[in-house]
Formats: C-alpha cells, sequence, structure tokens
C-alpha cells in the first residue's frame, strides 16, 4: 500500500499538488489524468524516491518513504520512466535482466523469469538484438518487461502506452490490469478512454491544488471532465 | 557479449597473446638478447633483462591497466564517449607539482617523485570535485568543469615549459608526452590496483546499470549517487597513479574501453578485467616499440599509443 497523508509535491520550489490525501492498495489500478504540466510525472518520481522535494507523509507498505533503502524500495516499486534516457548497447534479455538487480535471486531464477517476461510482452523475437537498434515501440516494449521482471509490489507507469500501435496497447493494458489484481498499478495517461475501459481508480489533478480521487465511475464524470478540459473553468 | 560469444576462448587468446608480448619485451631492446639469456645467470643480458626490462614491462602492464580501468569509469560516470581518464584534471595537477620539481632542481628520490605527482593529481581531483559537488555529482558539471579546468592547467604548463631552459624543456617534453622510462617499481601501485578491481567487480551490476542512465540505475534500486561518488574517486586514484608513475599517457585510456566493449559487450563483469588487460598488453607494446623502434633512441611511448590505437580503433569502429 503506497499512502499519501497532506503530502505536498514541489518542483523546484514551487509548489505543484498541495496536501493530496490518497491511498493505493493491492488490487487497485488507478489512473492519474490531468493537463500537461500539472504534476503528474513529478508525483511518480516522488513516490519511486527519486526525488524528495515533498512535504506531508508518504508511507510504503507502512514505512516512511525517505527512511526506505534504495535496493528494498525497488522491490517495492518499480517505475516506468516516460522518456528513456540514452545509453549503451545492451542485449534486450540483459537489459529485461537489469530488472532483477534489486533481488538477490539466483542466476537461472533471474533467466526464468526474463524468459517469462519476454513471453508475457511478446518480445521474444527481440532476443539477442541491441536495445539500440530496436525501433520506438520495441524500446518501450523491453523498458515495460524490465519493469515486469523486478516483480515488485507497486508499479508505477508514466504514460506506458507511448510509441506503441494499437493492438499491443490493448494486449498490454490486460498485462497491467492482471498486475494489479495482486499489487496497486498507478498509471499515469493521457488517454481518457483507455483510463475508463481498465482503470479501477482515478486521481484526477485539477491545477491550482485542486484534485479529485476515487472510483473510477465517481471520478470520470461528464462534469469533472468538463472541468478539467475546459480552459476557463477553474476551481477553488 | 560482444565479437566473442565464449568467454573462456577470449581468456585464452588473451593471456597466450599477453605472455608472447611479455617474452618479446623481455628480449627487444637496445640489444637484441638470445632465448636463454631468461634463465641463463651466466648470460652477460641475464642482469639486463631482469634489472631493467622487467620492472619497466611491469609498470607499463600497471599504467595501462590503470588507465584503461580509469577510461572505463569516467565513460560510465559522465556518459560521453569522448571522456578520458585525464578529464578530472588530474594530469594538469600532476604535471603542475612534478613541473616544479623538476624547474626548481630539487632531485627527490623516484618514490617521492611519484608521491608528488600523486599527490598533485589528487588535490586537482578534489578541487573538480568541490567544483562539481552539489548535494550529488552531476554528469554534465564535470565534464564542464573538468575541460576548463584542464585548459586552466594547460597554461600554466605551457608558462612553466616557455620559461625554463632547454636541457629542462627536454625532460620536461618527455614527461608530458608519457614515459615509462623514468618509472621505478613499487609495492603501491599492484596493491591499490587489485583492491580497486575486487571492489569494482562486486559492484559490477550497478554499474551496468549506471550505464543505462543515471535515473534507470536509480530507479532499480542503484544508490547513484554514492556510486557516481565512488566512482569519481576510483578514477581520480587510479589516474593519479598512472600519471605520477608515467606522466600523460593519451588514447589508453580513451580507445581501450571502446575496443574491449566491442569484444565483450557492455557487461561490467566482463569490461573491468578484460579493460586491464587490454590495456595493460596494448601499453607494453607500444612501450616495447617506443624503446626499439629508433633504436638506441627511446622515443616517448605516447606517440605509439596514438599510432596504433587510432587505426585500430577506426577499423573496429567501421567493422561493427
Amino acid at each position: 500500500m503506497i499512502s499519501l497523508k497532506k503530502a505536498s509535491i514541489f518542483q523546484e520550489s514551487a509548489v505543484l499538488i498541495r496536501n493530496l490525501d490518497v491511498e493505493f492498495n493491492p488490487g487497485e489500478f488507478w489512473g492519474i489524468i490531468g493537463k500537461n504540466g500539472v504534476g503528474k510525472s513529478t508525483l511518480l518520481n516522488v513516490l519511486a524516491g527519486m526525488s524528495n522535494h515533498y512535504e506531508g507523509e508518504i508511507q510504503i507498505d507502512g514505512q516512511p518513504l525517505n527512511q526506505i533503502n534504495h535496493r528494498v524500495r525497488a522491490q517495492k516499486i518499480s517505475y516506468l520512466l516516460q522518456e528513456q534516457e540514452p545509453c549503451l548497447a545492451f542485449l534486450v534479455e540483459e537489459a529485461i535482466g537489469m530488472g532483477r538487480f534489486p533481488w538477490l535471486t539466483t542466476k537461472s531464477e533471474d533467466i526464468d523469469i526474463t524468459g517469462e517476461v519476454m513471453n508475457q510482452c511478446q518480445i521474444n523475437h527481440l532476443q539477442g538484438r541491441s536495445i539500440l537498434k530496436l525501433s520506438g515501440g520495441e524500446r518501450r516494449k523491453v523498458e515495460i518487461g524490465t519493469c515486469l521482471a523486478q516483480q515488485s509490489g507497486h508499479l508505477l507507469l508514466d504514460e506506458p502506452l507511448n510509441h506503441l500501435d494499437v493492438v499491443y496497447q490493448k494486449h498490454i493494458m490486460q498485462v497491467f490490469k492482471q498486475y494489479s489484481q495482486r499489487n496497486a498499478v498507478i498509471m499515469v495517461c493521457h488517454d481518457i478512454e483507455a483510463v475508463k475501459k481498465y482503470c479501477s481508480h482515478v486521481l484526477m489533478l485539477l491545477g491550482n491544488d485542486c484534485y479529485l480521487s476515487g472510483t473510477s465511475a465517481t471520478i470520470l464524470t461528464e462534469t469533472n471532465l468538463n472541468k478539467l478540459f475546459d480552459d476557463s473553468s477553474q476551481l477553488n | 557479449m560482444g565479437v566473442f560469444h565464449n568467454a573462456s576462448k577470449l581468456w585464452l587468446v588473451s593471456v597466450l597473446l599477453m605472455l608472447g608480448l611479455i617474452i618479446t619485451a623481455l628480449l627487444v631492446g637496445s640489444v637484441t638478447t638470445p632465448i636463454n639469456a631468461l634463465w641463463d645467470a651466466n648470460s652477460p643480458y641475464y642482469e639486463v633483462i631482469w634489472q631493467l626490462r622487467f620492472p619497466r614491462i611491469i609498470n607499463a602492464l600497471m599504467v595501462g591497466a590503470c588507465l584503461s580501468l580509469a577510461g572505463l569509469l569516467i565513460q560510465n560516470l559522465v556518459k560521453n564517449p569522448l571522456a578520458d581518464p585525464y578529464l578530472l584534471g588530474v594530469s594538469g595537477g600532476a604535471a603542475a607539482v612534478q613541473l616544479l620539481v623538476i624547474v626548481t632542481g630539487l632531485s627527490l628520490a623516484p618514490l617521492m617523485l611519484f608521491l608528488f605527482g600523486f599527490v598533485g593529481s589528487l588535490l586537482a581531483a578534489l578541487l573538480l570535485l568541490k567544483l562539481s559537488y552539489h548535494g550529488e555529482l552531476r554528469p554534465n558539471k564535470i565534464t564542464l568543469n573538468g575541460v576548463v579546468l584542464a585548459f586552466g592547467f594547460a597554461a600554466f604548463i605551457s608558462f612553466v615549459l616557455a620559461t625554463a631552459s632547454g636541457q629542462q624543456v627536454k625532460s620536461m617534453m618527455f614527461w608530458l608526452m608519457g614515459d615509462l622510462s623514468f618509472a621505478q617499481f613499487n609495492w603501491l601501485m599492484p596493491i591499490l590496483l587489485l583492491i580497486m578491481m575486487l571492489l569494482l567487480m562486486k559492484k559490477a551490476r550497478a554499474l551496468d546499470l549506471l550505464a543505462r542512465g543515471d535515473l534507470f540505475a536509480q530507479k532499480s534500486g542503484v544508490n547513484t549517487k554514492q556510486l557516481n561518488l565512488q566512482s569519481f574517486v576510483m578514477t581520480a586514484l587510479l589516474t593519479s597513479m598512472a600519471v605520477a608513475q608515467a606522466g600523460t599517457i593519451g588514447f589508453v585510456g580513451l580507445i581501450i574501453p571502446h575496443m574491449v566493449r566491442l569484444l565483450v559487450g557492455y557487461q561490467h563483469k566482463h569490461l573491468i578485467p578484460m579493460s586491464m588487460v587490454v590495456g595493460a598488453g596494448f601499453l607494453l607494446l607500444a612501450d616495447t616499440l617506443a624503446r626499439t623502434v629508433m633504436n638506441p633512441i627511446q622515443l616517448p611511448v605516447g606517440i605509439f599509443t596514438a599510432m596504433i590505437g587510432v587505426p585500430v580503433f577506426l577499423w573496429l569502429n567501421r567493422k561493427l
């Protein structure tokens, strides 16, 4: 469980989200929606322990986030970054195997898990290829595979559907949905239809310190979506 | 894995090449000695081989291993393929201190000169660290500050050279282009090198993740702040040892890590030991050429690291 109590999220010194109270539980598939620059990715960065620009209380499985060491945190949380960084030419299976870093499992276990994940992500045919020679979509699949291989209790996804074709989008959303049966999955996504279809819960960030959270049915109403997308309306 | 899919085969080839190289290096020089001089204590060349050539060969191997390992680390740290160990300004620091020693005419024991250079280069690295560290080490800060600092040191060195006497200039030039002929064997270097290799092998997996980017490593559970700092310190130590021992030898730290990546792929568990072996062998080859090609004149080894390294690297890079 990831819980935020009166949490404020900063970027540099500006506050993006103020007094956020929300709990992400195993079995829930959360969609985070909101306009550009409202703090969606920054929130995921904070939850993944990549940024400590926050105030208030954030706990992962009952432990304060800032007291968890790096390896243990990665056992609890895996994070799909929005964009890949430039890097060296690792092979696809080496790249996915890197997801096993936080766990002190044996090499053969790691190989088994890597194989399973490659099946699950339908990227068996990419085995032996350098990740630098993949297309944008293929590379995205490898990144997703790396996160799944991490087998963490919580999965944070920053715009996972980027670069993916429509058929694969459907497939991978099913994979995430399945993952969320035993874990918490939190996804930042601009595709409202996908959020409607797959997410059980929604956190809608409206800017100006306003947010709405709850089950998809209660949040994704026409009125709320109008609030989100109407430039002129502002909530107090 | 890169070109070689079989690690043990690659190791076998490397060890055989290395042995051949060492034996050749023992036998050639200002005089070419017969092979039985290696074990025949009565041979007039026995002493030449074991008192003069052998320590120099060991030094060449160690300096080569230090430089290529340092290059591997710094390229991974700053994520820049053009980075070489001298980016940390350590060569400038060592040069400044050792040149001052030469100019003032202080005659020091070789170990003292080594220690002076070592301290000078560490001070330069500390200065760079101080300038680039803001709560954490930022790769692009290191790169920029390092390049700018190197210009500063270069200006200082030019100043010293411009005002020094002719004889002094010659010995300094040798030093600035890298030269193993003054190097004296000391135990500090192999011991430190071995310790650092073992420490790095323990970090091999974390270093792989760091090669995928700082954010990637961090989100995957690597303490990147700590690992970046450790990489910096180790690079500084390794380069300082090499510079103090043999001056500024170019190309080894820049080219060998790339060559080894092409050979064994990108995993540090292979890269670390193989860089050390290839770097060591490469510098020994260059040094052996430096002391034999224009016999009896000895040339700076830096000429040969470039003359061999550049074409070999360009060829490898074209092929893959």
